[in-house]
């Protein structure tokens, strides 16, 4: 078996390893098992970064870019990436425990989905792909992050605010201004990706249909996550809006990304942005 | 010459105040000389703090045949405080042998303190040796014991969560606000009102890096003189709702039979400073801030009573640590015990020769396997000759030591310092261990031999003669 057939192997083994071990490793406050997981992962994304490196440099690299397998497996890499980037810039390990299993879920999702691809013409490629996709998975991954940092800020908040006490993992978790900023990171950024990710689209439907919106329902979808995309980021940036809310919208708008990804992709036979066959 | 080990003391669950401070030791060293005078002892160690009084002894078993020890010890104890003896016998314990030394290890990892697992008993028995050692009453024994005791104490804070959590009200305050905030660095506080827990709690809060704190009372001086003594800043106590809005942290504790602080107050206050977070630490009783502000968003409010709780549950959570901590103090001990029945010298010498044969022989093979295929005749003579090379090599050390236990009193010593040299009970020893007392920080420990070779060979596996490989690093314990 060749390296590029064992790939998707050794990635999905080396990121359930580093799931379970972070999960572990919080649970006993073992600091040498998480960054053992941390290393893992590491490995993991480099060996992700070699399979997206292959397809994109691959013979039938315009076929491949608007397959299903490379969108989920890039999502997934997307999520990594962000993860390393907040790590790197916040300190903030904790998160690993929400991107290392959906970069898995999605690295798997992507390999389930091999072959199957998406009705999307083939001049979809270069500064379109680059700026519809690349954004929009961007700021998914962002929000992803928001999402486990809100979750995370919510149930570390609860019990402080309930006096319950912080037990066991909780007392390695990071503040709850850290987890803040991760929402205010992903505001910041995460929102104008998101804007010209859409906004690519609907240049690109016009050059290529001469229609702006054509009520595909995931064109609704992604306005309505637009608009509540445009209050987070107005309410937190001119509003001052900080802890309980921004969590709370943050966690709202990452769901109805994933179910707009999975659920309009996978199930509404109408869309053209669909992965089905 | 068979040695015996006693511990005499009180604690704060033995005797009250009172008695403490009556047979507290207000001259350590002076009381460990005339202790060595009056008794015939051959060490001793004593710590006085404000919650006990420990008095270690090492004697030999032949020169205190017949005599109390214990009883000796706690009447010179009482005659140099002056006290009544029969008061101090029914205030205090008695431990012997390897009781003694699991009750010291107990109280250097903190496990016989008032409050379990905090760590200035450590310092405090540390200074207490070191003066100990000035004065010239600790030696061999209580050299290796209290050694081993900072190294009992060092494991137990690491590998059990007994020093983890915090289980003082100020303390849990401070846990609490660096949850909130991360890092407090660059952070402002407020202290409210005046208060011995309050003042403390703003300590902690200045030790842990707030950048700024206002100082507000009623009575303008007084909060001038706390904020000179505290290095703060005094703030007029009508000007402090509008000042609220520059603070983070909020320490209150006034003699206000109403609440000060309202919550339509801080909801203002929070949109001044656009939803940053604020802690509110309410220690007065009847409270100062009204409960309803732990309602807002981004504002969390805690009472005395939730503080106190918070420090039960740690509490707790230590008592669970402590049999895992006790699980340690057993093994060391029975390190201990191991040590102190080598410290004679028939089990030196042995453990002397075995070592000579042991590495001698590791050579041998090495040297053998090099060789190649070699006669009988040539391999015996090989084992002949590195025999006794190092038996040769420990003839004069051992005339040496058996000369020493003859005399009186230095036996223990050089046996010790062989043992170490050696490296015979395969001691650890920390890279940092007395950086206070090298002269050269970089200079590395390995031997000249070990170290030519490394400099000769550094990439090769295979050793070119009998020194190249498996150096043994001299370790001692010191």
């Amino acid at each position: 078996m060749a390296l590029p057939d064992l790939l998707p192997i050794l990635v999905i083994g080396l990121y359930f390893l580093g799931t379970v071990l972070f999960v572990v490793g919080s649970a006993l406050r073992q600091e040498l098992l998480k960054n053992a997981a941390l290393g893992l992962a590491a490995l993991g994304f480099a060996l992700h970064t070699m399979d997206l490196a292959q397809l994109a440099a691959g013979a039938d690299a315009a076929q491949a870019l608007t397959a299903g397998r490379f969108l989920f497996c890039l999502l997934g890499w997307g999520i990594l990436f962000i993860f390393l980037l907040l790590w790197w810039r916040l300190k903030l390990k904790f998160l690993a425990v929400v991107a290392m299993p959906l970069s898995l879920v999605l690295y798997i999702a992507a390999n389930a989905t091999a072959g199957v691809s998406a009705k999307l013409p083939p001049m979809l490629s270069g500064l379109f792909f680059l700026l519809h996709i690349g954004t929009l998975f961007a700021s998914m991954a962002l929000l992803a992050m928001a999402f486990g940092a809100g979750l995370a800020f919510l149930h570390l908040e609860k019990r402080i605010k309930t006096k319950a006490g912080l037990k066991h993992f909780q007392k390695d978790m990071p503040s709850l201004d850290t987890f803040d900023r991760v929402n205010h990171f992903v505001s910041l950024a995460g929102f104008p990706l998101y804007t010209l990710g859409l906004a690519s689209g609907y240049v690109w439907a016009w050059l290529s249909a001469r229609r702006v919106f054509s009520l595909d329902p995931k064109e609704i979808m992604a306005l309505i996550i637009l608009v509540l995309y445009a209050y987070l980021f107005h309410q937190r940036l001119a509003m001052g809006w900080r802890g309980r809310k921004p969590a709370v919208m943050a966690i709202c708008v990452f769901l109805l990304t994933v179910l707009s990804m999975l659920g309009i992709n996978f199930l509404v036979p109408t869309t053209f942005h669909g992965f089905k066959p | 010459m068979e040695k015996i080990i006693h511990l005499v003391g009180l604690n704060h669950r033995t005797a009250g105040v009172d008695v403490r401070e009556k047979f507290a030791l207000t001259n350590v060293a002076d009381f460990e000389k005339s202790l060595l005078e009056a008794c015939p002892l051959r060490e001793v160690l004593a710590l006085s703090t404000c919650n006990r009084v420990e008095i270690l002894v090492v004697a030999d078993n032949e020169r205190c045949a017949g005599i109390d020890l214990a009883e000796a010890v706690l009447a010179h104890w009482a005659e140099t405080c002056q006290g009544d003896p029969e008061t101090l016998r029914s205030h205090t314990y008695l431990h012997a042998g390897l009781d003694a030394v699991t009750h010291l290890f107990c109280v250097a990892a903190s496990l016989d303190s008032m409050v379990m697992g905090e760590p200035q008993i450590l310092g405090q028995l540390k200074t207490s040796y070191r003066k100990a050692v000035e004065t010239g009453t600790a030696r061999v024994i209580i050299n290796r014991l209290l050694h081993k005791s900072f190294s009992v104490a060092k494991r137990v804070r690491t590998e059990t969560a007994i020093a983890s959590s915090a289980v003082s009200i100020s303390y849990a305050a401070v846990e609490l606000a660096k949850k909130i905030f991360g890092e407090l660095t660059g952070k402002t506080a407020m202290l409210v009102g005046a208060g011995e827990m309050a003042e403390l709690a703003a300590t902690h809060l200045l030790a842990s890096g707030i950048e700024k704190l206002f100082i507000c009372n009623r009575t303008y001086a007084r909060a001038q003189e706390l904020a000179k003594t505290m290095h703060g800043e005094a703030v007029f106590f009508e000007d402090m709702v509008e000042q609220l809005k520059g603070v983070d942290i909020v320490i209150s504790s006034t003699g206000s039979p109403t609440a000060i602080i309202r919550a339509r107050d801080i909801r203002e206050v929070l949109k001044k400073r656009r939803n940053r977070a604020m802690f509110f630490i309410d220690i007065a009783v009847p409270r100062d801030i009204d409960p309803d502000v732990n309602g807002l968003d981004n504002v969390y409010l805690y009472d005395i009573d939730d503080l106190k709780e918070v420090v039960e549950e740690n509490m707790s959570a230590r008592q669970g640590e402590a049999v895992k901590a006790r699980a340690i103090v057993d093994i060391e001990t029975q390190a201990f015990a191991s040590w102190l029945k080598a410290l004679a010298l028939q089990p030196t010498i042995t453990d002397l020769l075995g070592r000579a044969e042991e590495v001698a022989g590791r050579e041998l093979a090495k040297t053998l396997k090099r060789l190649g295929a070699v006669d009988d005749e040539t391999r015996q003579a090989l084992e002949v000759l590195v025999s006794s090379v190092s038996r040769k090599l420990l003839h004069e050390p051992i005339c040496f030591l058996k000369r020493r236990t003859r005399e009186e009193g230095t036996a223990e010593r050089f046996i010790d310092m062989t043992r170490r040299i050696f490296n015979l009970d395969a001691d650890q020893v920390s890279p940092d261990a007395h950086l206070d007392r090298r002269t050269l920080e970089d200079e590395t420990i390995d031997c000249e031999c070990c170290r030519e070779d490394a400099l000769q060979d550094p990439g090769d596996t295979e050793p070119q003669n009998p020194h190249d490989d498996d150096p043994q690093k001299p370790e001692g314990r010191d």
